[in-house]
């Protein structure tokens, strides 16, 4: 059987990546893994339903959706911008660690994970509602369901939910302008 | 003077007209009920009965109606959406100043069969009662001692939501005059009795005709399209004749899996096809089952052997369509249904083979790919994961070429799906149906 493949190019983490020759219907978790050596992004269920698997997807207006990429092929990224978890924390030009994303920097003050396979997902889900509420501010009184509402689809079998919730609560309330009163 | 005199004169003829309303079910009324239902049912009748009767209201499908989510079982208030206005269900539980506790023989089986409230006033027709008329007086019976034997549940029903001039019961007399039918459930005797039971149940019992038959300008069953299929609530509820589940893939072994499991080769139950197994097929005797499926197939016993129709011939679709139609289904559909979409067993349902596509009306496929499917339990422990909905991930022109390819490829159907049919049922879209 041979594979038919189709020219593929993206931009992973701010790097522009191809044309590379790619199979058609090959799942982008595969890409990401194989072909990038982006192996934070985690297979969980394999059925877009955990969410462990998530990136961040930029939007031709800029804003930032979520997007499985385990039922979803490398090609339906062709000419997007993506990020994964690789590309949230700033690097020096040695490679060096220079900063987390204040998403990550919530996660580590409130231990916001345990095992951390579900992490990635998690850190990609919440990046996206800080987005979100950049755009549109909601009410105090609505802060709690509307996070609620936006990680509710994400796994974690360890169940570490509550600290999760804890450090985006906490970094909403932190950043000026995500809430309104 | 005079104004009082004309005022008089209006209160007069308002009065007047009151009171013809008021007598419309009793000069329009017909009924199926028989005297012999004036005699109260024993204890030791009622007790009888009872258990008999809770078959009867499974098959009968009560519970889906008259229980709403996390309420009462059997206190009815499940909302109705009608295109007149919300129709609420009714507390039915044996509660003596809300439900039925108090009710005689007598009036129930007039509300179940002539659609007569306990007070005289006419039931609004969400009730099925156009089809409980046929259902035989035993049966009727049952489900009156079932529910009289139910846990009584102080709930006070719902006042409906329906506009002027609707909101007057009396009127629905005069429906039922133009549309009720007026005598009970006849057999067949040139049929065999298995196909006789069928019926009975597909008609009478199980009501299939009141989703499945379409409906006329005054929302009665168009008895000339009977079990042809029909819309509710923006979704299609398929042809159930011979020819349509044909159509659809079935043969009568798979439709009797479909009913008892909610999960076939052609799919799997949903919305509320899906409740109506959830709360009613998955509990009916085999024979019973097969005594549908027999009268549904128009033959007088079920066969023995599986007897699936062969696929229909792929359609031929433009090369554009087929172009983006491939390039979404690989990206946004064979990660799960699989690239020959055979999905997979217990947790996706093949496409294959999928009776959605094989439908006459893409309306249940574009509404599946725009809106999803959540997660769905089924009999026997069986799930199927949530399918994502698309609606902001493909545009109009992109769903209706994955429509028509899908539909082409495995259900043979000409390709006729355009961008405007699938902004129609976009969320937010204003139904015209």
């Amino acid at each position: 059987m041979t594979l038919s493949t189709k020219p593929l190019s993206l931009t992973v983490n701010g790097h522009a990546v191809g044309p590379i020759a790619v199979p058609e219907g090959l799942m982008m978790l595969d890409f990401l893994h194989e072909y990038l050596n982006l192996t934070g992004s985690r297979m969980g269920c394999g059925q877009g339903i955990c969410h462990a698997c998530v990136v961040v997807v930029a939007d031709e207006d800029g804003s930032l959706r979520e997007m499985p990429t385990c039922i979803t092929g490398a090609h339906w990224f062709n000419g997007k911008q993506v990020q994964t978890i690789e590309g949230h924390a700033s690097y020096d030009g040695d490679g060096n660690l220079v900063g987390l994303s204040p998403v990550q920097q919530a996660f580590i003050e409130h231990f916001a994970f345990q095992c951390g396979y579900c992490t990635p997902g998690f850190v990609n889900g919440a990046t996206v509602l800080i987005d979100q509420l950049k755009r549109k501010p909601v009410p105090r009184a609505e802060l709690e369901s509307t996070i609620v509402a936006a990680l509710d689809k994400h796994i974690c079998r360890c169940t570490g939910y509550v600290r999760y919730l804890e450090a985006v609560r906490d970094l909403v309330l932190k950043t000026p302008g995500l809430v309104i009163g | 003077m005079t104004r009082l005199r004309a005022l008089g004169w209006m209160a007069l003829a308002v009065m007047a007209g009151a009171g013809i309303v008021a007598l419309l079910p009793h000069v329009l009324g017909t009924t199926v009920v028989g005297d012999d239902v004036e005699r109260p049912l024993g204890e030791n009748e009622m007790q009888r009965l009872a258990q008999a009767g809770g078959y009867v209201a499974r098959v009968a499908d009560c519970y889906a109606c008259h229980t709403v989510k996390g309420g009462g079982a059997w206190a009815g208030g499940m909302p109705f959406k009608t295109p007149l206005g919300t129709i609420y269900s009714t507390n039915i539980s044996p509660d003596k100043q809300f439900g039925i506790g108090t009710w005689t023989r007598a009036e129930f089986h007039r509300a179940v069969r002539d659609g007569i409230g306990r007070n005289g006033r006419p039931l609004y027709p969400a009730m099925p009662y156009t089809s409980y008329r046929k259902m035989t007086p035993e049966d009727v019976d049952g489900l009156y001692a079932y529910f009289m034997t139910r846990q009584p549940v102080a709930v006070e029903n719902r006042r409906n939501g329906l506009p002027f001039p609707f909101n007057i019961r009396e009127f629905v007399a005069v429906w039922n005059f133009l549309n009720l039918g007026h005598g009970g459930f006849k057999e067949d005797p040139s049929r065999s009795p298995v196909w006789n039971r069928g019926r009975y149940i597909v008609d009478a019992v199980a009501h299939c005709g009141e989703c499945h038959t379409p409906r006329n300008s005054l929302m009665a069953m168009e008895t000339d399209k009977y079990l042809k299929g029909a819309v509710i609530e923006g979704l299609e509820a398929p042809d159930i004749t011979k020819e349509g589940l044909t159509r659809m893939g079935f043969d009568p072994q798979s439709l009797v899996r479909f009913m008892k499991t909610g999960l076939s080769a052609q799919g799997a139950a949903a919305n509320q096809m899906l409740e109506v197994v959830h709360f009613s097929t998955q509990y009916m005797r085999d024979e019973d089952l097969g005594a549908m499926a027999a009268y549904l197939f128009d033959l007088d016993e079920m066969p023995d052997l599986a007897s699936p129709p062969p696929a229909p011939a792929p359609v031929p679709v433009p090369a554009a369509i087929a172009s983006s139609a491939q390039t979404t289904y690989a990206n946004l559909c064979a990660g799960c249904h699989g690239p020959r979409g055979r999905g997979i067993p217990g947790v996706v349902v093949p496409l294959a083979t999928n009776a959605s596509l094989r439908l006459a009306s893409p309306r249940n496929l574009i509404h599946a790919v725009l809106h999803g499917i959540p997660a769905q339990s089924f009999p026997g422990r069986e799930r199927m994961q949530p399918m994502p909905g698309f609606a902001d991930v493909l545009d109009d022109q992109a769903v209706a070429d994955l429509a028509n390819w899908l539909r082409a490829r495995w259900g043979g159907q000409k390709p006729a799906v355009t961008a405007a049919d699938v902004a129609k049922q976009r969320p937010g879209a204003v139904q015209t149906e």
